[in-house]
């Protein structure tokens, strides 16, 4: 099969291989006042209409030509364009800097020149959200949140209010690979889930494949977050910053060495415990709660060659209660990068990535003392290269080894405490794939991205490894020895997408991809908890693995300036993880056994319509889809749906500006609510009122809705130092929308019971931030 | 049990969260599923009758009476074979008078009615002796003077055990489940916070904690609802009925268990 599928893919490579000979222009795009690369830059010869490229996550790019005289047009939102005359007799070097379009206010309105982009790429189920389009949203506590921002796409559903957690096209919120610099971020929350881990202010570019997943990505089933940090400003030094209602936040850049090298350092902490102060409980006032996030960068380009990248991301909540009770959680990542060019057709990147993600609760309760810490730790080597073959082919290849050190719980504890030491075993792995991908445009209008990945996963000792029945009985138990492989699994996953255009304003595409996942987040909570635990594949549990495959029309209308697509998909689920009843996770040295499998299917249509250019732009999008589950011990084994399952889902963004300094937003959404499983009646067990129930997710929770408006005045021009003011309000019209519904006996009516329902915004909440730069 | 401490930062961050939350009583239409058969059988190592209560569930809407099944055949068979039947009296209640059960001893119920009989088994654990309970300011309000109850007890080493406890504070049940295994604390002398939010305990309340040492499956089916109750903040898990060890399945349990009630007067 493997063999089979390889010799395909090289013939049909070999077989397009021919034609006239082309020279290659390449290059770096960057941000003329900041030196900052510019990924997803657009490059289009004038003379060569459907000849186009785009530049990588290092703002490289190469493009192709027979000898001859062209002009070269080079496009990024935001920015003005550039054209360049180039008298192409070989290959040859061009670096560009593009100059911001409106450097004052950063917002979307730009004279640069629409293009059409999204019609002619091969790329479908690709969702791109600008730094000045997330900044302008309005959102809770004027806390920019890149997550909650991408959830108003189509596709993409947030797990609720108070919930960073989001579902790609029926996915789970732990399939869903989240990279921040190549490093997985496990936990993208902070405070429970109401904030993203990612501080705006460092993020450069933010990219969600939620279908037609490029080869060079794999490991999860649904989607592929993918941020990219800032790079620094390689020119002159900048502070810029913000005060707000619950958080502030600084970031200082600037040169190392001028044009060659620069940092970025940004850092933000909340001050929510401040408001604990207030309180008569002196207990609450005792107690601390408030997160902090401090990303760094800093490259060095040693020559038009040779660049290196080094960054890092450290994050912590900590939530203590006074004498009584402390936990934190993060993420800690690292990245050095190296590129290089071999030659102009030769890219090359090399990363080695750490990830950590722990927490740590600690009990000061005399007699139940107790500390208990848990932590995932990742060491990724990942090498990518992408080669230009000149005949409309770009090759992309590469590798990983990624190794997974899993410490899933340990408590320690004093002698008179009521708890013992437990340390549940390590578990180690490695996670390892390599792919090629094909991009192949065999005309104009045709184009095809093409690829296979196999990934692997080989579980290894030391340790005892148990494999468990149905009923959860251990049927066999074995002792490996360090570096023993217990339990390994290879899987290929092809991928393929292919985009035709009808004409300049109208194209179609199609693509299909399988995923696999090797490691499982196990949470039985309906709430985003930090005691996250994850698990690899092993003889109990099976990779997950999905099938999707969709398709698409992409139509844009007056001049590309609005953008409008429908996209079909259907996604095959196998091996899915559910809990069984009374499942105890935490600290369980026999967690697998708690552990059934079934399968799903979702499928759904997404409609977008969108404007990009103009003062008045934003967008619409609507999905309506279904997302099913099947397990053998729920529900009769039927179908049933999942809690993620949401039939209707709109959002309405739109964003205004009135002139240079006044800029309006606002945002509308809508979805149907998650499918829960509420009693359909009751008995008493215990002496306890107890309620009896029929089937899983049998019921609705109530649809939810809000509206959030928000204003930004930019400070008048100065010469030293700009400011502004971000104004917000979170759910205009004060609507209830329920968080959780639970069920109790009645507090006023004897001898019945009630339904109660919480919504935790029930408010408006009105925030301002001042932000600075200078 | 750590879960349960964790709950404590939960609920700091709920605390906060409470400026903008609010509550209201809501009306669903839940549907109808009523009239399952629900079997509730507890023996105890105490010397006296030992009662097995049979009624059906009811809507949620409609009140909280549960129509009593009358006229099954009910019977407790021990170790060594013997039967014991059950006759009913009041409507729905089934009772054996003196019979107590027997440590390590398993016991089977069977319930015939409606042309159907239930089949559950449940071993009677070794009793371990409540060693004292005792009160405390609580960790919120306690400037309001709330406490918190306390139990102690030695758990005994290299042995499985399952606790329940049921809290009542002036006579009145605590609604609320406290199911304990010992896999944190084996061996060890215990103490353990009662959390709950039912009932507000000050100084001069009378209250009782009774332990019963229970076994796994009846534990299981405890800490099922444990976890799905209404107060648990950690967040809730995916409601169902908890896992019976009543063959074929319906409401309810058998638990063979032992029983010990300690008192205090909170000062």
């Amino acid at each position: 099969m493997t063999k089979a599928l390889l010799s395909a893919f090289l013939i049909l490579i070999t077989l397009c291989c021919f034609g006239q000979k082309r020279y290659a222009i390449s290059g770096t795009i960057k941000d003329g006042s900041t030196g900052e690369q510019l990924i997803g830059a657009t490059i289009r010869i004038k003379e060569l209409p459907q000849s186009g490229t785009i530049t990588n996550s290092y703002g490289f790019y190469s493009i192709y030509a027979p000898e001859g005289e062209y002009t070269l047009l080079f496009t990024y939102t935001g920015y003005k364009p550039v054209e360049q005359h180039v008298s192409l007799h070989e290959d040859q070097k061009l670096n560009i800097a593009l100059a911001p379009s409106n450097a004052l206010a950063g917002v979307v309105v730009s004279a640069d020149r629409p293009n059409n982009d999204n019609i002619a790429s091969p790329q479908m189920g690709v969702e791109k959200l600008s730094m000045a389009q997330i900044n302008q949203v309005p959102v809770l506590l004027g806390e920019k949140d890149i997550l909650k921002t991408l959830s108003l796409l189509p596709g993409v559903k947030s797990a609720g209010e108070g919930n960073t957690g989001f579902y790609v096209r029926g996915g789970a919120a732990d399939q869903n690979l989240i990279l921040l610099d190549e490093a997985t971020v496990y936990n993208a929350s902070h405070f429970f889930g109401f904030f993203s881990t990612f501080n705006s202010d460092a993020v450069k570019d933010v990219t969600l494949y939620k279908g037609g997943m490029p080869a060079e990505f794999g490991g999860r089933l649904s989607s592929v977050l993918d941020i990219k940090m800032n790079e620094g400003n390689n020119k002159e030094y900048t502070v810029e910053g913000g005060l707000g209602l619950i958080s502030s936040r600084i970031k200082v850049e600037g040169p190392i060495v001028k044009d060659k090298g620069s940092f970025m350092v940004s850092a933000r902490r909340t001050y929510i415990d401040q408001f604990l102060r207030f309180s008569s409980d002196s207990t609450v006032r005792g107690s601390s709660i408030y997160f902090y996030d401090l990303n760094a960068k800093a490259n060095y380009h040693f020559d038009d060659k040779n660049a290196i990248y080094i960054s890092g991301y450290f994050g912590k909540d900590v939530l203590g209660l006074k004498n009584t009770f402390g936990t934190n959680w993060g993420n800690s990542t690292g990245t050095v990068r190296f590129n290089h060019l071999f030659n102009s057709r030769l890219f090359s990147n090399t990363s080695l990535v750490f990830s950590n993600y722990n927490y740590v609760i600690t009990s000061y309760l005399s007699n139940a003392d107790f500390q208990a810490t848990s932590q995932i730790t990742d060491v990724n080597l990942k090498e990518d290269l992408s080669y230009s073959m000149g005949n409309n082919h770009t090759l992309k290849f590469g590798f990983n080894v990624l190794h997974h050190d899993i410490s899933p719980g340990d408590i320690s504890s004093s002698a008179s405490s009521s708890f013992n030491d437990i340390h549940v075993q390590k578990r180690y792995g490695f996670e390892n794939a390599a792919y090629i991908s094909d991009e192949w445009k065999p005309s104009n209008s045709l184009t095809f991205l093409y690829g296979l990945r196999v990934s692997s996963l080989f579980l290894l000792g030391p340790g005892t490894f148990n494999t468990y029945d149905a009923a959860g009985n251990v049927t066999d138990s074995a002792a490996y020895k360090s570096g023993q492989i217990v339990k390994s699994y290879i899987n290929l996953e092809p991928r393929f997408s292919a985009s035709y255009m009808l004409d300049d304003e109208n194209s179609i595409k199609l693509s299909y991809n399988r995923n696999t996942q090797n490691i499982h987040l196990l949470s039985n909570s309906t709430s985003n908890t930090p005691t996250d635990l994850y698990v690899m594949s092993s003889s109990n549990i099976k990779p997950e693995i999905a099938d999707q495959v969709s398709t698409g029309w992409f139509k844009n209308f007056k001049d590309n300036v609005y953008e409008c697509s429908a996209e079909i998909y259907y996604k095959w689920l196998q091996n899915q993880i559910d809990y069984k009843n009374g499942a105890q996770l935490l600290v369980n040295q026999d967690v697998e056994s708690q552990l059934v499998y079934g399968s799903g299917r979702a499928y759904g249509i997404e409609l977008f319509l969108k404007k990009k250019y103009g003062r008045f732009n934003g967008w619409l999008g609507y999905t309506l889809s279904r997302t099913e589950d099947k397990f053998a011990a729920i529900n009769n084994g039927k179908y049933f749906p999942a809690t993620q399952d949401r039939t209707h889902d709109l959002s309405i963004v739109g964003i205004y500006k009135l002139n240079d300094r006044w800029s309006f937003s606002s945002d509308f959404v809508y979805s149907t609510g998650n499918a829960v499983t509420f009693p359909t009646g009751k008995y008493n067990v215990g002496g306890l009122t107890t309620f009896s129930y029929s089937e899983r997710n049998g019921f609705r929770m109530p649809s939810t809705n809000r509206l959030d408006i928000g204003a930004t005045l930019e400070g008048k021009p100065h010469k030293k130092y700009h400011s502004s003011w971000t104004f917000g309000l979170y759910n205009v019209y004060a609507h209830r929308n329920p968080y959780i519904i639970t069920f109790r006996d009645s507090k006023t009516i004897p001898n019945t019971t009630e339904a109660l329902e919480t919504s935790i915004f029930a408010t408006r909440i009105p925030s301002v931030t001042w932000n600075f730069k200078f | 049990m750590k879960t349960r401490k964790f709950k404590y930062g939960i609920a700091a961050a709920m605390i906060i969260l409470s400026l903008a939350a609010c509550q209201k009583v809501i009306n669903l239409d839940l549907g109808n599923q009523s009239g399952q058969l629900v079997i509730e059988g507890n023996l105890t190592d105490q010397h006296g009758p030992q009662y097995v209560v049979l009624s059906r569930n009811a809507p949620f809407t409609s009140e909280n009476v549960y129509p009593p099944v009358t006229g099954a055949i009910v019977s407790i068979k021990d170790n060594s074979g013997n039967t014991f039947p059950l006759t009913e009296g009041p409507a729905g209640t089934y009772s054996v008078p003196n019979l107590q059960g027997i440590a390590g001893d398993t016991y089977s119920l069977s319930v015939t009615t409606g042309g159907k009989t239930y089949i559950a088994q449940s071993v009677m654990p070794k009793a371990v002796a409540l060693d004292s309970i005792s009160a405390h300011n609580d960790l919120f309000d306690a400037g309001k003077g709330e406490k918190r109850i306390t139990v102690h007890f030695q758990d005994p080493p290299h042995i499985a055990n399952q606790y329940r406890f049921v809290e009542y504070v002036n006579h009145k049940q605590v609604k609320s489940v406290f199911a304990f295994d010992d896999e944190f604390i084996d061996g060890k002398y215990v103490s353990l916070d009662l959390e709950q939010n039912d009932i507000n305990i000050y100084a001069r309340d009378t209250v009782s904690v009774e332990l019963q040492c229970i076994d796994k499956p009846v534990y299981t089916y405890w800490y099922t609802l444990m976890q799905q109750q209404q107060d648990n903040p950690g967040g809730q898990v995916a409601p169902s009925n908890p896992p019976t060890n009543i063959t074929p399945a319906t409401l309810g349990y058998f638990s063979a268990h032992t029983v010990q009630t300690l008192t205090l007067v909170v000062k």
